[in-house]
């Protein structure tokens, strides 16, 4: 149940981990997996900083700034998603991936489990990219 | 004419004008919805002529009238209906009867709260956790189980009749009958257990060992202390 003020947890590599979400895209209700979000940028990785050449680290600079508002796919939900077979899931926390405005995601890696749902959203570009989804 | 009379206001005048004119007055009388009606007078049904021996009818007793025995019931046919649904859909869903005896309660290897379990699925993805609750309503009985994939927590409920369940699998037996029936505190992270993934992987490890009939392969030995570790595996399909 992502609405207006809730905080999920940036699971991609696009350099944000915490993020607010601020609206919700084509709906009137809640986003759940799958749903399109804007959201703003609350902590991100600080890397590049203050040597931009080459931080310590990872070296991949952060795509996205605190403060920054941008697009974002929900793949976890604490709330439970009950599926067409019957099945319930539920997570632990609320996670989302960023992408940009053509839909294309902007980190190159999701690290963690994300809900199969997103195949029915048609965010199979998301799943590919997860390492696990159940 | 209007000019014999001295005119007191503009509108006397009008006055005067539609009292002329006998074809405008009822409109201007009225309003306009009204007006609008007006249509021509509807006509007059005749009253129905009533028969000449009326009087004498009217107090002629009424015809008995017939009446029909109730439909037979269904439910003296079947006095537990939705028992008998509720088993028709189960022997549907598992033919052959394993599911229902493995969750059965007089099945003293019954899977139990605190139990790992596995399920595999026909898609082909499996998955393990801790059981945290069995619930049993008939064909829609369900397990809930908890993992940690990655760091994040996961929880599913798994209709055990479902047809997209191939099997489910006991892969390790709570050490202590677990003194609740729903475990739900072991969310809170005091309580967390955790990942099963490495417990089910040595599970499946061993299991595939069996079955290809390698030699020198034993059962995990079961301590005096827990002899239900001595049932590890059993109850499978």
């Amino acid at each position: 149940m992502i609405q207006l003020k809730t905080m999920l947890n940036c699971i991609d590599n696009s350099g944000a981990t915490v993020v607010e979400c601020i609206a919700n895209i084509k709906m009137k209700r809640h986003a759940r997996i799958g749903d399109r979000i804007i959201v703003v940028v609350q902590k991100s990785r600080t890397m590049g900083d203050a040597s931009p050449g080459g931080g310590p680290g990872m070296g991949a600079a952060a795509k996205v700034r605190r403060g920054d508002i941008r697009h974002a796919i929900v793949v976890r939900t604490a709330k439970k998603v009950q599926r067409k077979d019957g099945m319930v899931v539920k997570f632990d926390d609320n996670a989302c991936a960023l992408i940009g405005k053509n839909g294309e995601p902007i980190g190159t890696r999701v690290n963690g489990v994300v809900g199969s749902e997103l195949r029915d959203k048609k965010w199979s570009k998301i799943l590919s990219l997860a390492t696990m989804h159940v | 004419m209007a000019c014999t009379k001295p005119i007191h206001s503009p509108l006397h005048q009008w006055h005067n004008i539609f009292r002329a004119l006998p074809m405008l007055s009822p409109l201007s009388a009225r309003p306009l919805s009204t007006a609008s009606q007006t249509t021509t007078p509807k006509p007059r049904i005749p009253p129905p002529r009533l028969p000449a021996n009326i009087s004498q009818k009217v107090f002629t007793p009424p015809k008995k009238i017939k009446t029909y025995p109730p439909p037979p019931s269904t439910r003296n046919h079947h006095p537990f209906a939705i028992a008998a649904i509720n088993e028709a859909h189960i022997t549907t869903l598992d033919p052959t009867g394993a599911r229902t005896r493995l969750f059965s309660r007089s099945n003293p290897d019954v899977p139990r709260v605190g139990d790992i379990l596995l399920a595999t699925f026909t898609t082909g993805d499996p998955f393990s956790g801790i059981c945290l609750n069995i619930r049993r309503r008939g064909p829609d009985t369900a397990i809930l189980l908890r993992n940690r994939l990655l760091t994040v927590g996961v929880e599913m409920w798994i209709k055990i009749y479902s047809p997209k369940v191939r099997s489910i699998e006991v892969v390790e037996r709570a050490v202590k009958r677990a003194r609740r029936a729903r475990l739900y505190y072991l969310r809170k992270p005091k309580h967390d257990r955790g990942s099963v993934e490495g417990v089910v992987e040595e599970y499946l490890k061993r299991r595939r060992l069996l079955r290809s009939g390698a030699v020198g392969v034993r059962e995990p030995t079961a301590s005096a202390k827990n002899p239900s570790a001595a049932r590890k595996g059993v109850g499978a399909r």
